[in-house]
């Protein structure tokens, strides 16, 4: 029963819910509390054990009501009959006596010695159904089947039985392992897809791609976020600290001289991030804003702007709408125009020029293909000498940064950093960064 | 816990619920399993649930169940060890030092060359970091209590993360270190620890990880029901299940915020002191202030409530 409580959980975590090792001990210690009898009662202790959040509680019920299937073997046909003769076989016996628990038994046994758990594919099926079947001496049962063949009427209508026995056990065990297909293999090819996805060109990527994009720059914004609000800490001014201030007053006899505060640094970073979203960058400017805001608990303070003739603030919609709205109404209102990297920098400079200060980061996201129009480094000189950093994401490879109209020579002596983002894996280190640098 | 007593409690998941019936709070059989999973594997629980499902209440009762105090932490933003676990009494230490410092000679009387002094100090016995000068705050008190406790730690999700990290030893080993004095164990009976959350914020997987997850959702209709006839147990079986049917169908529709077991319970009681024997329109229409607790939420309703009534009827009426 244990075996079969690990492969359970093993089936849990490809279901995408986490299990940890100390739950499955859990799991363990309570599952010899409450025994195996009752169904409901386990499925109720393992509810409270392993999964941990409502969303992978559903996927708990899913997964349960398929591992646990109740679904009995049904065998009745055996028994009505009941030929005279008995089978010599050992499965024969088995089928005979309609025993359903020893014969479900089994073939979990067998399951178990042919590792039916590591199926990884849809075609494996009929492999893994014959390799049980064998494993149950089904090589035992054929051969007495066809000696009872040329016997006597009895033993003839005892081989009928047991071979409409055999096809319905041949039945169920498929019925198995499909069920083990489903719970332990990568079915749908999510993981592949995922890996994929990670590395692919964003603009490349298919409309209908989009939810599960959607889904992986969720999961990566969370996880940085919990890496960063571990590291932040939380102070507040005003606060005498009694017990460093009574240590570091130690050597002044007591007395209070130096007063300790529990001391406040908050350096929360700004960011400005400044998206072209004309045709061809616009798929980056999507995933980038739904990264930035995703991490709003740790960047809180993200002002976004989109341009392509002109620039404007989209900060707004951000906070009115849901993230989806937001982009969609950006890309709407800002995209279709001819690229003006000049103007844009002058709009930019009249709306928050102001605001900028050592503590902020701009990022600029864009390929720098002014249309051979002036480039107008000056401003993004101001920019750079204003800003703690300016980050030029460019979603063009490095070789053809200088290429046609481009202008990244004019641009990159006032970017503390240029680099290449055309992928999440790209946008996921660039956060990572943005993240730390909060710190 | 496990005296005697209690083991009679705990003694199968249906006692649990029983138990907790008999002290008027009534639940399905997860909240019974949660209870006596965290009773014998000496598990923390994790509470979570949309507001208003009776978290807090669930501890409570339990306390009163077992028969144990009840020690609560509430959880506030900025909430720190000093509140939470313990706090040196700095008055008291000051005037320590002051007593020290003129015991000292007779303490130091004869030495030779301050090697010696230094040695004798050492002798003396230093108490500034010690018990005595220790001021429990309600982790550190659920730890030293004798005959076990209930510890609820409220609305964890309101802390800070730092503060989650403080609470990990506590739960995984029921200890919590203090560097002055070392490491303080639970006395031989373990608190049963209980946290509520909101989810306002997602709760770090370490701490998830030494929990029982217990999500309570809202309940369905014949358990509400269940539920007001234990808490208002005068209110008439009619009214109580067309209250319930009506609460039911507000929390399908559309609202800011959907009313909770707290506020049926609540409109139930006010409707007892009205005198209400069956619900009608009207009487829903000036009531409703008490269900819901936004303008925009009455309002929404206010239109349907015609048609809500009807549907609250009992079908043969």
């Amino acid at each position: 029963m244990e075996q079969t409580l690990i492969s359970f959980i093993s089936a849990l975590r490809n279901a995408d819910v986490r299990v940890s090792p100390a739950e499955t001990l859990d799991a363990f210690a309570a599952t010899n509390l409450i025994g195996y009898a009752e169904r409901d009662t386990l499925k109720r202790a393992l509810w409270l054990t392993l999964p941990k959040t409502p969303d992978e509680k559903e996927r708990f019920d899913q997964c349960f009501d398929r591992f646990f299937d109740v679904e009995a073997i049904d065998s009745n046909t055996a028994a009505d009959e009941a030929p005279s003769a008995s089978a010599s076989s050992d499965l024969g016996a088995m089928l005979q006596s309609g025993d359903d628990a020893a014969l479900s038994l089994a073939m979990a046994e067998a399951g178990r010695e042919t590792g039916v758990s590591s199926i990884q594919l849809f075609t494996q099926r009929g492999l893994f159904t014959r390799r049980i079947m064998e494993r149950m001496g089904l090589g035992d049962l054929n051969a007495e089947i066809a000696a009872l063949r040329d016997g006597s009427l009895a033993d003839l209508e005892l081989a009928q039985s047991l071979s409409a026995a055999r096809d319905r056990l041949r039945g169920q065990v498929r019925d198995y392992v499909e069920r083990e297909f489903l719970l332990h293999a990568d079915h749908d090819g999510r993981r592949l897809r995922e890996e994929v996805l990670r590395r692919v060109k964003l603009s490349n990527v298919d409309r209908r791609n989009f939810r599960h994009l959607k889904a992986i720059v969720l999961r990566m914004a969370k996880k940085l976020e919990t890496l960063a609000s571990r590291k932040r800490k939380v102070f507040r001014r005003g606060h005498l600290h009694v017990p460093s201030t009574l240590r570091s007053n130690m050597s002044y006899d007591g007395a209070l001289f130096e007063l300790e505060w529990k001391s406040k640094k908050i350096n929360r970073p700004k960011v400005f991030a400044v998206c072209d979203v004309s045709g061809s960058v616009a798929s980056y400017a999507r995933f980038m804003l739904l990264f930035l805001y995703s991490l709003e608990a740790v960047v809180p303070r993200v002002r976004a702007f989109a341009f392509s003739s002109h620039l404007g603030e989209v900060t707004g919609w951000f906070e009115e709408h849901d993230l989806e709205e937001a982009i969609t109404r950006t890309l709407k209102a800002f995209s279709g125009g001819s690229t003006d990297y000049g103007q844009a920098f002058e709009d930019l400079h009249d709306l928050c020029l102001d605001e900028v200060d050592h503590r902020s980061t701009v990022i600029i996201l864009g390929d720098a293909r002014n249309n051979y129009g002036d480039p107008r480094k000056t401003l993004l000189h101001t920019l750079y000498e204003r800003a703690g950093r300016v980050i030029w994401l460019n979603p063009e490879p490095r070789s053809s940064w200088f290429a046609g109209d481009a202008e990244m020579r004019a641009y990159l002596p006032y970017c503390h950093q240029a680099r290449v983002c055309n992928s999440l894996e790209h946008l996921e280190r660039l956060m990572t960064d943005l993240v730390k640098l909060g710190r | 816990m496990n005296s005697p007593a209690h083991t009679e409690l705990v003694h199968s998941i249906e006692n649990v619920v029983d138990a907790l019936r008999m002290e008027g709070y009534v639940c399905d059989e997860h909240v019974g399993t949660a209870v006596y999973l965290a009773h014998h594997l000496n598990k923390p629980v994790l509470v979570e649930g949309p507001p208003g499902v009776g978290k807090t209440e669930l501890a409570k009762t339990a306390a009163a169940m077992f028969k144990l105090p009840l020690i609560r932490l509430q959880c506030y933003e900025g909430l720190d060890e000093a509140k939470a676990i313990y706090e040196w009494k700095y008055g008291k230490q000051l005037l320590y030092t002051q007593v020290l410092k003129e015991t000292l000679e007779d303490v130091l009387q004869g030495a030779k060359g301050l090697a010696d002094s230094v040695r004798r100090l050492h002798e003396f016995g230093d108490i500034f970091f010690s018990e005595e000068f220790l001021e429990p705050r309600p982790l550190l008190k659920a730890l030293r209590e004798e005959a076990g406790c209930v510890l609820l730690i409220d609305e964890v999700d309101k802390s800070d993360q730092e503060f989650e990290s403080l609470l990990l030893e506590l739960l995984s080993d029921f200890q919590i270190s203090i560097p002055e004095i070392g490491t303080v164990k639970a006395r031989s009976v373990l608190p049963m620890v209980f946290l509520t959350s909101n989810n306002t914020r997602e709760i770090s997987d370490a701490l998830k990880r030494r929990c029982l997850h217990l999500y309570i959702p809202f309940p369905d209709a014949s358990l509400e029901n269940r539920i007001v006839e234990a808490r208002v147990p005068e209110v008439l079986p009619s009214l109580r299940s067309q209250l319930v049917t009506f609460i039911q169908a507000l929390r399908d529709m559309d609202l800011k915020k959907v009313p909770a077991i707290s506020e049926t319970i609540d409109w139930a009681r006010t409707l007892l002191i009205l005198h209400a024997d069956r619900l009608d329109a009207d009487l829903v229409r000036d009531t409703l202030s008490v269900v819901l607790k936004f303008q925009e939420d009455i309002e929404t309703v206010g239109a349907e409530v015609p048609s809500l009534v009807r549907r609250s009827l009992p079908d043969d009426a």
